[in-house]
């Protein structure tokens, strides 16, 4: 009985208060239409970053998403669906997102296609796919160097992988391939003066493969070795500086191969000043553990417990080191323990690193300092691609 | 057994043996990887749902072992022995066991080698990190251990490759750790 009384008090109270507050508001909102779908602009800002979600736990529904870094909220833009150990591509002039991805005609079973599917950055619809032939799409934790553009982006380089390895060409104008380049020894694709790229070779030297005007290999070159696999190796995901390239080693050295001509030119390679704090020392450890911003600064994942075995362990500082001087910058300490780093390319770059947990932390590049956190981006925050 | 697989298991096993040699030789100049001493910190999820404990919420998937004091160690485990340079679910804990892969999948012929020390008998054996094919990621016991793991550019000692490759379906499911042999001793 007192608690019908009760509710009988509070609706009261309840209907009093929406004619009050309805006379606050004269009018109700406006209907709003449907359908209504967002839309992106076609140029992305310099402030956004392509997040690739390899989604470990259920592998043929990867994805990416596109977020905005620098944004007080609405951070994250939109997704891109990137399939079975999938790639993701963004041009910087066509307006045009790559991603090469692999699908079973029974998600789990039956035929095998890989596709080069094509998606509008505006729309983020997609507008065409290009069918790779022969099952052959390497599959693996996704690398950045497994597709690539050349060509003044005409032109994609698919790395295969059989475990034979191979590339193909495919005109993305003509929507068609154009070669299949066979590549034993030899892993991904490095874009390589105007019209080529090298790849780097188990035996610790690099081919450069220039193309012919039909996309037929031509002249190739093979350096020397410089990659020391055995004690030191490269990471595969170099931090790209107009074309230059700039790998982080196992042990914390950085090298430098230009990419500008015709055949791949090693630059030479300097180990990263040590630090103080490393037990037993610092090593880099991630994923995507090198990046660079517009000035040409490079920023290393590192791991203060590095050892044989640590180089996918993640880290917990980023180190800023300028090539030219081959010195530490600056440290920048981490909130949180994290997998890959990326830097936008903005005037006054971000920082921004992914977490084991799917969440991103932003730093401002030039101070080191904290500015924020965007929550549950992805699953697995592998590789992240800024605008450019 | 085909004819076929019979020639290729037997091609993979020695391949593996030659490849483990050279590497015992040339890769790590006869270093051996200890028993499961490191602590395991792997790159993705791993890391914060405690590898191959089962999840963050303090429960674990029940041990599983052998029985055979030769063979120690709980197979549910990312500290198991024989995972010194596994990647991926361990089939342990999806349905199959750390040399079986789960019912209605198949095992990939092919795949990347590893050489484990045995803590009881102090043998190295070389062990071949078989996939397992055919249905989506089991989704249990995510395990990342990278001694003497290798980047892309040395495919055959690196774990971030999908080797669902000469299976009817290329879809991962989860990773065995088999033991191909006991690796040769460099004279």
């Amino acid at each position: 009985m007192q608690c019908i009384a009760r509710g009988a008090a509070f609706a009261l109270l309840m209907a009093s208060a929406s004619v009050s507050a309805a006379a606050d508001y004269p009018q109700p909102l406006a209907e709003e239409p449907v359908p209504s779908v967002a839309e992106l602009p076609a140029d992305y800002p310099d402030s956004w970053v392509l997040v690739h979600d390899l989604h470990f736990n259920s592998l043929p529904d990867g994805r990416a998403a596109v977020v905005d870094v620098a944004a007080e909220n609405h951070h994250v833009r939109g997704q891109i669906p990137v399939a079975q150990f999938g790639n993701i591509l963004p041009s910087t002039t066509r307006g045009e997102i790559y991603v090469g991805e692999t699908f079973l005609s029974r998600l789990t079973r039956g035929e095998r296609t890989d596709v080069i599917t094509i998606w509008d950055t505006k729309t983020l619809a997609p507008k065409g796919e290009i069918i790779l032939p022969g099952a052959k799409r390497g599959l693996f934790v996704t690398l950045r160097n497994s597709l690539q553009l050349t060509n003044d982006e005409k032109w994609a380089l698919v790395f295969n992988f059989t475990p034979g390895s191979s590339v193909t060409v495919v005109d993305l104008d003509g929507r068609k391939i154009l070669s299949d380049i066979e590549l034993p020894g030899c892993s991904l694709v490095y874009p390589t003066g105007p019209r080529g790229f090298t790849s780097l070779c188990a035996d610790g030297t690099m081919t450069s493969i220039t193309l012919d005007a039909a996309g037929k290999a031509g002249e190739t070159v093979t350096s020397s070795a410089f990659n020391n696999i055995d004690d030191d190796p490269l990471f595969m995901t170099p931090a790209m500086v107009g074309k230059t390239a700039w790998f982080a080693s196992f042990k914390g050295g950085i090298r430098g191969i230009d990419f500008s001509g015709t055949a791949a030119r090693d630059l030479g390679a300097f180990q990263i000043p040590t630090q103080p704090g490393g037990e037993p020392e610092s090593r880099p450890g991630g994923w995507q553990v090198i990046s660079s911003d517009r000035a040409g600064r490079l920023y290393v994942l590192m791991n203060p417990k590095g050892g044989e075995g640590s180089h996918k362990d993640g880290g917990t500082e980023a180190w800023v080191i300028d090539p030219a001087t081959r010195t530490v910058v600056r440290r920048i300490a981490l909130k949180n323990h994290s997998v890959s780093i990326e830097a936008t390319q903005q005037a006054a770059p971000l920082l921004v690193a992914s977490r084991p947990d799917g969440s991103l932390d932003v730093y401002d590049a030039a101070s080191g300092a904290f500015v924020r956190t965007i929550v549950d981006v992805a699953h697995d925050p592998m590789t992240m691609t800024a605008s450019r | 057994m085909s004819r076929l697989d019979k020639f290729s298991e037997t091609v993979t096993r020695q391949v593996a043996r030659a490849t483990s040699r050279r590497s015992l030789l040339t890769l790590i100049g006869g270093a051996i990887t200890g028993a499961a001493t490191l602590p395991v910190l792997p790159v993705a999820r791993a890391q914060t749902h405690g590898g191959g404990h089962g999840g963050g919420s303090g429960d674990h998937i029940a041990p599983q072992t052998t029985g055979n004091p030769q063979d120690p160690g709980d197979q549910t485990q990312c500290d198991y022995w024989r995972y010194c340079a596994i990647d991926g679910f361990l089939c342990s804990c999806c349905g199959g066991t750390a040399s079986t892969c789960p019912p209605g999948t198949e095992m990939s012929p092919i795949t990347w080698i590893g050489t484990c020390q045995n803590p009881a008998d102090n043998r190295a054996y070389i062990i071949s990190y078989n996939d397992c094919c055919g249905k989506s990621s089991c989704g249990r016991c995510l395990c990342n251990r990278n001694e003497r793991d290798r980047p892309m550019v040395r495919p055959q000692a690196n774990n971030d490759i999908n080797w669902c490759l000469g299976t009817s379906s290329a879809i991962y499911n989860c990773s065995t750790a088999v033991i191909l042999g006991v690796a040769l001793e460099q004279k």
